[in-house]
């Protein structure tokens, strides 16, 4: 009976066997981190929408193309994404233009791909980390079922020494062991959530930088053409 | 940008911490809820019955203290009469002498009446303080036997009803013990009769089986005769219904290991015959029963040519 009289969870967790607390201990590195990246990336996502919104209400409400582009290359530090990839484009488009005899394409595809490279980079900075989500969605189920296999085992193990088995004997193992399934799960759930949302939000903000890049290569070409 | 990033990093470690903290709390929360049911239950079923009862005697002995008082006030009333009795003899002298010595006599009456008034005075006050401490005597007398009185009721009271409680303890023992023995009679008796009813049944089960070993018995020994039968060259010069006895030592598979003549027939081909034919029907059809083929061990063949 003094078994049961104990089952609250820090005891069930302090009872544990060792691979079954190495292997809350992993889970609970794994849900801290996950949702470290989850409030990063939520932080970021945000401010990244937010700054392209600025920028494009800035850039097609007719600002002079000049005094923004010295405005970002100044300080390039507060700027968004879709400026500095602005800022790439229309930084090689001047260098180009001032070299005497080049053609409209090579002018044009020298920014083009002046500006993919800065749209690239700044894509996977801000996907850096949401692969570490999916990993921690998809195998934390697992590790966490395998604490509980581990501890079920012992429990079962310990039984069978014992000449008459009754269920108060197992019920404190499996309880022990089901909490590392608790763990995978609560750790596994966000991280889900939170990747498919991220996911969704970035694969928006990267066509929207892709469309901005075209409409702003169609501008330039029609300054060169002039 | 780094700056900024830094902040939001650690803004974002404090919360995920905070979220940890939040479902930690609460599951333990969630799990200790379920934890609040411990045992002790029998034993505060006893104590309540004694609080009870004990705070009930202290409200009755009060109401008797304000009645000294009412008593005390006839008693100074009737004291006061002696004081008439003195003033009333020097009335009575009053004579023809001089002036002088009336004066004289009157001055003297008068100191004499002063003083008689003084001592009389003096003597009442005394008597008022005498009467008037022996009020409070008695008052403080009264007051304690009342009191006394009260103590040695409640005493009483808190007495019966520790006795009463005793009783109704000594009481409900008794009743236990009672219904504990009554118990056990029951538990006795009905163990009793589940002993009888086991042994009944048992014995009952132990005659159907013997009822069913012994049809079995009988089917296979029929089984057995008609086998033999089956087998049986008669001899040709046979006449009559002659009975012919075998006894058989049977295997547990039906073999036969031993036929031994018990009671001849008379007609020695005869007899022959059947053991021949004993011995041709071998191995002998046998119960699966093994009770039932426990019976076949040794078997006594009896043959007759005709049924």
């Amino acid at each position: 009976m003094e078994v049961s009289q104990n089952m609250s969870l820090l005891h069930l967790v302090l009872q544990a066997s060792i691979p079954v607390k190495f292997v809350m201990g992993i889970l609970l590195a794994a849900s801290f981190m996950s949702w470290w990246y989850i409030f990063i990336k939520l932080f970021a996502l945000k401010r990244a929408a937010k700054d392209t919104n600025r920028f494009e209400a800035e850039f097609w409400g007719g600002a002079d193309l000049n005094a923004v582009y010295h405005r970002v290359s100044d300080q390039p530090e507060k700027a968004g994404e879709l400026e500095r990839v602005f800022e790439a484009g229309f930084s090689e488009f001047l260098k180009l233009r001032r070299q005497s005899g080049a053609s409209v394409n090579v002018i044009m595809d020298g920014t083009r791909r002046a500006m993919r490279a800065a749209y690239q980079r700044e894509v996977d900075t801000l996907e850096s980390h949401l692969a570490f989500l999916a990993t921690v969605g998809s195998v934390s189920p697992y590790v966490g079922l395998f604490g509980t296999v581990w501890g079920i085992m012992l429990a079962f193990q310990s039984l069978a020494s014992v000449a008459q088995a009754t269920l108060a004997q197992v019920a404190p193992g499996i309880a022990e062991a089901l909490i590392a399934t608790a763990m995978g799960l609560f750790a596994a759930i966000p991280a889900v959530v939170a990747y498919n949302r991220y996911t969704h939000d970035l694969d928006r903000l990267s066509s929207r930088m892709e469309s901005f890049m075209e409409e702003f290569s169609n501008i330039l070409q029609r300054q060169v053409a002039k | 940008m780094s700056f900024a990033l830094q902040r939001n990093d650690l803004a974002a470690a404090v919360l995920a911490a905070g979220v940890h903290g939040f479902f930690l709390m609460l599951l333990v929360i969630g799990v200790s809820w379920q934890i609040h049911d411990p045992q002790p239950i029998m034993a505060e079923l006893w104590q309540a019955i004694p609080a009870q009862v004990k705070p009930l005697p202290p409200p009755e002995p009060p109401p008797p203290e304000p009645e000294p008082l009412p008593k005390a006030v006839p008693k100074p009333e009737m004291k006061a009469e002696p004081k008439a009795i003195p003033k009333a003899q020097p009335e009575s002298k009053t004579a023809d002498i001089a002036l002088e010595k009336k004066k004289q006599e009157e001055k003297k009456k008068q100191e004499e009446l002063a003083k008689q008034k003084q001592a009389l005075e003096l003597e009442k006050k005394k008597r008022q303080e005498i009467e008037k401490r022996r009020r409070e005597e008695d008052r403080l007398m009264e007051l304690e036997a009342e009191q006394e009185a009260a103590r040695i009721e409640a005493d009483k009271l808190k007495r019966e009803q520790e006795k009463k409680l005793a009783e109704q303890k000594r009481r409900e023992a008794l009743k236990r013990d009672e219904e504990e023995m009554e118990r056990r009679m029951m538990e006795e008796t009905l163990a009793l009769e589940a002993s009888q009813s086991k042994a009944r049944e048992a014995k009952a089960a132990a005659d159907r089986r013997a009822a069913e070993i012994g049809k079995i018995v009988d089917r296979y020994k029929a089984m057995i005769s008609d086998k033999v039968r089956g087998n049986a060259r008669l001899p040709e010069n046979l006449s009559g219904n002659p009975e012919v006895v075998y006894e058989v030592n049977v295997l547990p598979t039906g073999e036969i290991t031993k036929i031994k003549l018990v009671k001849s027939s008379g007609n020695a081909a005869y007899d022959t015959a059947i053991e021949k034919a004993i011995e041709k029907s071998s191995p002998l059809p046998m119960p699966t029963d093994r009770e039932a083929a426990a019976h076949f061990r040794e078997l006594e063949l009896k043959h007759k040519p005709k049924n």
